[in-house]
């Protein structure tokens, strides 16, 4: 292909070298104004992107012409990895799909794994996860609505939000002793119960939480840069979405109540009262909006969880699927049996298939899973909800503005993580 | 201690379907519609029902769901290589699911193919959130999907060698370096640096 | 070490009253019965029919008239089964698919039925009946999987594990343990046991390759069987009653036979220990790769366990016409020279005494240097062939020597002859002795003895020597004397040896477990035998080194892999024209119990993930 900048006339035998005379270029100057198309690479590493991920936009002045999507950058072959390990090395790995909202992808993990297995855990358990999954999901938001904000302009509401998120790490770490790869809950159950006095703290938190997510709320939702920049701009129909395949507060944006703690609650999800807002046109401002009303929402999930909670066992009580207590592996040999077989060799998942999911902070968390009946799995597929949203991104914003790049790309909330698998 | 029996994980010999089994709507109306599309239909031990299809007559009945039956929601495609399960022939298994937002139910779709002909009719032009699965699908297996529109790798640079999640790619398998491409795509305002 | 045990039904298994030698197995001392004419094919019998058989039960009296005639037809969990009068429910229940649990059942063994776990509902026995000594009877229906079943399982479990130490961690065979896999499916549930265990000996030595760990014991005799009917040389007993009961030798004699090492293999739980293997590895990380023992010309077949680029040890493998189940403890202890005084550089030179180091150099240089002394001596060189070598290595090389060299006669090296024993192990300790004769006549050489070619070094009309391997026949000093005269003497050795240290060019060779090939068993039986590990060090096999000595003595030699060789090279060898190179191949299936992760997938070993390039493997 032609170079478009290449001087018309060939240059003059005594031209300027460029390597050593300063003013070289300067006839460049004055030179007419370009008019033809601008390629422009955000990323892989952009300020106004968070993620990891190279945008090749095409640019017609200030529209976009057209734009592609280079992903793979946080690539770990994370099925792969999960085909050679055991069930339960697996979890790990699902800490790092979306590594602001790990305990959601333990869970989601953990629950397909159930389900393919057969098991129904107890309930202390199903409450804690629900506790769990909610307080990532204020944590998801947070930093996706907090980033917005910073990456059109505002600074403040960006540190409210990683001071809310801070609060909830806090929690986090009290519960699963680990910021933000958790690592959390196990094949049957959880692998440790809620800590002493825990519930109070959290209470408490969220009530600091919401105080934040209010002043945020203050902060943008009437700003009029704010919305300016995000309404109207990244309009997806409703109709697109859905063959895109998007789902989550994504989707909900665009007016489809599709939330599959409603449509097919798992855990106790059915006997909690919330409500998932559903917005109307499918922007960027709607999309915040979403996310502002679910961390409210699961607020309220939180404090009814952890009213509802009943005492009890968190792990089933069975060696084939939960490691015997310590003082029985250390002292009989069925219980010294029943840890080698299960650290070493993995819990015997049956032969089969399943599909299941769960509502993530960013949409539907799918897993697909087959068992050749061992102690590892033969084939782990996750179905991560950033990945058909993020593919979606170079049709809406085609003929756009590039600064309405930005807000979009916010919004949708890419998490290189999961997307990159 | 639970008793034996107290979970279905306590009785293997009896695990026919484990919880109830999910509606078979969607594939009892395709098998109807085409008889000649659905080579297998089975549940699996979680309950969930699935339908083989032929792969030349996949976009026929994707269609079908799509148009007719109200499953709209394209939800995620992914392979699966067989090559050490018991039943190995065709090598690999395309699994589709689709979600009916009217109906809040998923469709399990199969398309098996062999590993001398791995080929199958794209559904991209029904369906644009099967695109980058479908890339998915090409960049770690190796299976073409004809008729797509722009069928790249995804996560994987184009350079890469083999197609890692089949099985008989070495898990510490290693590629050779590649060199660093020629910079066609960028264009650094006036001037020349950048391109020569 | 518990798989040997797993394999498909013989039919002989008909109960034989305890003690009383089978009349269908071998007698000790015989050689397997098998033609010695040509080679054959390893092909492993597909089923195995036995035509000693015995007789039929008596028909009863009444109805009902067998379904198939000659044959019983009975149900097992509800699916129909026909078997051969006589076969055991175990054997019948493997053919449906069902798994019936067992400790000490052993297939080749005579049955005790003393362990208990395999009782299953029988319909015409009002108790639970042992499956392993109850022949099938006509329209007999037979459940596994009830609730009674279930129980008596779980009750003998915690029965056996009651007095269990809990020695799992320190457990040479935790991860290969039938009390382990056991609990985990048929038990898993809490210990009651209130108060202490029995306390017995921890470490009796049995004899000199195998200790005895006593309270891990289960008392399932199979070793004693063992001793009496595959060896027949009962040098086990069960000594006590009750809670006092052990395995022990009997007063004054030592556990000493030459297949001791079998009764650690067939030992379902840790209690019999090779004092070889004892706490050198754990079983989990080792992978194994079907291989050929190289102890001596049987050609037992192996698994060859190994990490890194180790071998630990050999376990037998299936081989209905050679082996069986069993290996000598002799050939079992032969890994020993794959790991240690290895040949891993080139060298070009003598070493001047001991002590002093001799130049280490790059292969690529001592073959350049190798082609040129041997280019001068061309026509002139003697050619030793040991039979260590692979079928391959000895194509490549003896094809060499003949183009290349123009050799026309072969002096026959390899290890010195040994002792027979009484059933497995032959006199010939060399592997391949019989593949090195049959490619010599194909290849048109003559084979000389090794003693000429020491009287002709000593009588000066062998100036040049080309030796595939060094292993030789006679005294190795004297050899190495012998060869301290040679003007040229190029060497492809595996092991260091007082020989290579007078090699002029000594070049690192793999081996068997390094490469794939294929060796000729005494029988005339090709076997193929699996690469586990990349060669260490510098080595490469003997049919590259020669395909390299080719190339710089200016011929073409455009194998690269054992496959090609046998491919271009077996055609003069009419022996090996019905040999399927690939198809021999023994399955390459991992071994029973915990597998590392898919090791040596890729050419590297387990553990190292730096190692040379990417391989893929394959036949």
């Amino acid at each position: 292909m032609a170079d478009p900048h290449k001087p018309a006339s060939p240059p003059a035998p005594e031209a300027p070298n460029p390597d050593t005379d300063a003013y070289a270029h300067e006839a460049e100057l004055e030179a007419h104004l370009q008019t033809k198309r601008m390629y422009i690479n955000m990323g892989p590493s952009h300020p106004a992107t968070h993620g990891t991920v190279r945008l090749k936009v095409e640019l017609e002045g200030e529209n976009i012409a057209s734009m592609d999507c280079e992903i793979g950058f946080l690539h770990r072959g994370f099925q792969k990895s999960c085909e050679n390990v055991t069930w339960t090395q697996c979890l790990p790995y699902t800490d790092r799909l979306n590594y602001v909202s790990a305990m959601m992808n333990n869970f989601g993990f953990l629950n397909a794994v159930e389900k393919l297995i057969g098991l129904e855990i107890p309930e202390r358990a199903q409450y804690i996860r629900v506790i769990g999954s909610e307080l990532h999901r204020i944590h998801d938001h947070l930093t996706c609505v907090g980033a917005t904000g910073m990456e059109l302009g505002g600074f403040a509401p960006f540190l409210f939000a990683v001071e809310a998120r801070e609060l909830i790490m806090d929690r986090v770490a009290e519960l699963t002793g680990a910021r933000l790869t958790t690592n959390f809950g196990r094949i049957g159950g959880m692998n440790r119960d809620l800590p002493e006095g825990w519930s109070e703290k959290v209470i408490k938190t969220l009530d600091k939480v919401m105080e934040h997510v209010t002043e945020i709320d203050g902060l943008l939702t009437r700003n009029r840069i704010f919305v300016d920049r995000t309404k109207d701009t990244g309009v997806i129909s409703a109709e697109d979405a859905i063959d895109w395949g998007w789902t989550g507060p994504c989707l909900r944006a665009c007016g489809i109540n599709y939330d599959i703690r409603k449509t097919k609650p798992y855990w106790v999800y059915d006997r909690l009262d919330f409500d998932v807002p559903v917005g109307e046109h499918g922007d960027n401002y709607d999309r915040y909006l979403m996310r502002i009303e679910e961390m409210k929402q699961s607020n309220r999930i939180i404090r009814q969880a952890l009213r509802q909670i009943p005492s009890g066992p968190i792990i089933l009580d069975d060696w084939r699927i939960a490691l015997p207590p310590k003082p029985e592996v250390y002292g009989t040999i069925e219980g010294v049996i029943s840890h080698f077989k299960l650290v070493m060799e993995g819990i015997q998942v049956p032969a089969g298939e399943v599909y299941d999911c769960t509502e993530a902070a960013n949409g539907e968390l799918g897993w697909y899973m087959v068992s050749d009946g061992g102690g590892r799995p033969y084939k782990v597929h996750v179905r991560a909800p950033g990945y058909p949203i993020l593919s979606a991104v170079p049709s809406i914003i085609k003929g756009k503005m590039l600064a309405d790049l930005i807000p979009t790309f916010d919004t949708i909330n890419m998490i290189g993580g999961e997307v990159e698998q | 201690m639970t008793g034996p029996g107290a979970h279905p994980y306590n009785a293997p010999d009896s695990i026919a379907s484990i919880g109830a089994p999910l509606s078979t709507f969607a594939l009892d109306r395709i098998t109807a519609q085409f008889p000649e599309a659905v080579a297998e239909r089975y549940l699996d031990r979680t309950g969930g029902a699935w339908a083989v299809i032929h792969a030349e007559h996949l976009p026929k009945v994707a269609a079908f769901l799509k148009n007719d039956l109200d499953f709209k929601l394209f939800t995620s495609i992914d392979a699966v290589d067989r090559l050490h399960l018991a039943e190995s022939d065709p090598r690999f298994e395309i699994v589709y699911f689709i979600y009916s937002l009217s109906r809040h139910e998923h469709v399990r779709l199969k398309v098996r193919v062999s590993e001398a002909r791995p080929e199958v009719p794209s559904i991209t032009p029904l369906f644009k959130g099967a695109d980058w699965w479908e890339r998915f699908v090409w960049d770690f297996y190796g299976i073409r999907f004809s008729g797509h529109p722009d069928l790249r790798r995804v996560l994987l640079y184009e350079e890469f060698q083999g197609h890692p999640l089949r099985k008989d790619y070495a898990l510490r398998d290693r590629q050779p370096l590649v060199p660093e491409r020629p910079i066609k795509d960028i264009f650094r305002g006036p001037g020349t640096s950048g391109v020569s | 070490m518990s798989d040997n045990d797993t394999k498909k039904p013989t039919g002989d298994s008909q109960t034989p009253p305890k003690g009383s030698p089978s009349e269908t197995r071998e007698e000790p001392g015989s050689t397997p019965k098998h033609p010695p004419a040509g080679a054959r094919l390893d092909t492993p019998p597909v089923a195995h029919s036995s035509p000693t058989a015995p007789p039929p039960p008596a028909k009863p009296a009444g109805p009902p008239p067998p379904k198939n005639p000659g044959f019983v037809t009975c149900t097992i969990d509800g699916k129909e089964v026909v078997v051969k009068p006589g076969t055991n429910m175990i054997e019948a229940a493997k053919m449906v698919g069902s798994d019936i649990p067992y400790f000490c059942y052993h297939p080749r063994l005579t049955i005790a039925a003393n362990c208990r776990i395999c009782m299953v509902e029988a319909s015409n026995a009002p108790k639970l009946v042992p499956a392993c000594q109850t022949p099938l009877a006509e329209g007999q229906v037979i459940k596994t999987m009830t609730a009674k079943v279930k129980e008596q399982q779980r009750a003998v479990m915690e029965f056996l594990l009651l007095n269990h130490p809990v020695d799992c961690s320190i457990c040479d065979q935790a991860g290969e343990c039938k009390l382990q896999d056991y609990y985990m499916k048929y038990d898993y549930r809490p210990s009651r046991l209130e108060g202490g265990k029995v306390m017995k000996n921890k470490r009796k030595v049995l004899g000199p390759r195998v200790v005895l760990d006593q309270e891990r014991c289960i008392i399932c005799s199979r070793c004693v069987r063992f001793m009496n009917e595959i060896p027949k040389e009962p040098q086990l007993g069960i000594f006590g009653r009750g809670s006092h009961e052990v395995i022990d030798t009997f007063p004054g004699s030592e556990l000493s036979s030459n297949y001791s090492l079998n009764t650690v293999d067939i030992c379902p739980v840790g209690a019999l220990l090779s004092r070889d293997f004892r706490f050198r590895a754990r079983s989990w990380f080792l992978s194994a790769a079907p291989s050929v023992c190289t102890g001596c010309s049987r050609g037992c077949n192996i698994y060859a366990d190994f990490m890194g680029q180790e071998t630990y040890r050999y376990r037998p493998r299936e081989n209905e016409t050679i082996n069986k189940s069993w290996m000598c403890d002799q050939g079992r202890l032969s890994y020993k020279y794959l790991n240690l005084e290895r040949v891993l550089s080139s060298v070009v030179g003598r070493s001047q005494g001991t002590g002093t180091a001799r130049p280490e150099i790059a292969r690529r240089d001592a073959v350049k240097a190798a082609g040129k002394a041997l280019a001068d001596v061309k026509g002139r060189v003697a050619v030793l062939a040991s039979a260590v070598a692979s079928n391959e290595d000895l194509l490549a090389t003896l094809t060499f020597a003949k183009v290349s060299l123009g050799a026309k006669e072969v002096y026959v090296g390899g290890r010195p002859q040994g002792e027979a024993d009484h059933y497995l192990m032959t006199a010939d300790k060399n592997p391949n002795r019989k593949g090195l004769e049959l490619i010599a006549q194909g290849l048109g050489l003559t084979l000389k003895p090794f003693d000429e070619l020491l009287k002709g070094i000593d009588g000066g009309r062998v100036k040049a020597l080309y030796a595939v391997g060094t292993e030789v026949p006679g005294s190795v000093e004297a050899f190495a004397q012998a060869a301290a005269k040679l003007d040229v003497f190029v060497a492809q050795a595996t092991n260091e040896s007082a020989i290579t240290a007078q090699a002029t060019v000594l070049l690192p060779a793999a081996t068997h477990v390094e490469h794939d090939g294929t060796f000729v068993q005494v029988d005339g039986i090709i076997q193929r035998f699996r690469k586990a590990y990349p060669a260490k060090g510098d080595a490469v096999a003997h049919w590259a080194l020669a395909a390299e000595l080719t190339r710089e003595l200016g011929g073409t030699a455009a194998w690269t892999s054992s496959r090609e060789v046998f491919r271009e090279l077996g055609k003069a060898v009419t022996e090996f024209a019905q040999f399927d190179w690939d198809k021999s191949a023994p399955p390459d299936r991992e071994k029973p119990g915990i597998n590392p992760l898919p090791t040596a997938a890729d050419g590297r070993p387990p553990g190292y993930r730096e190692f040379g390039a990417p391989r893929v493997r394959g036949i």
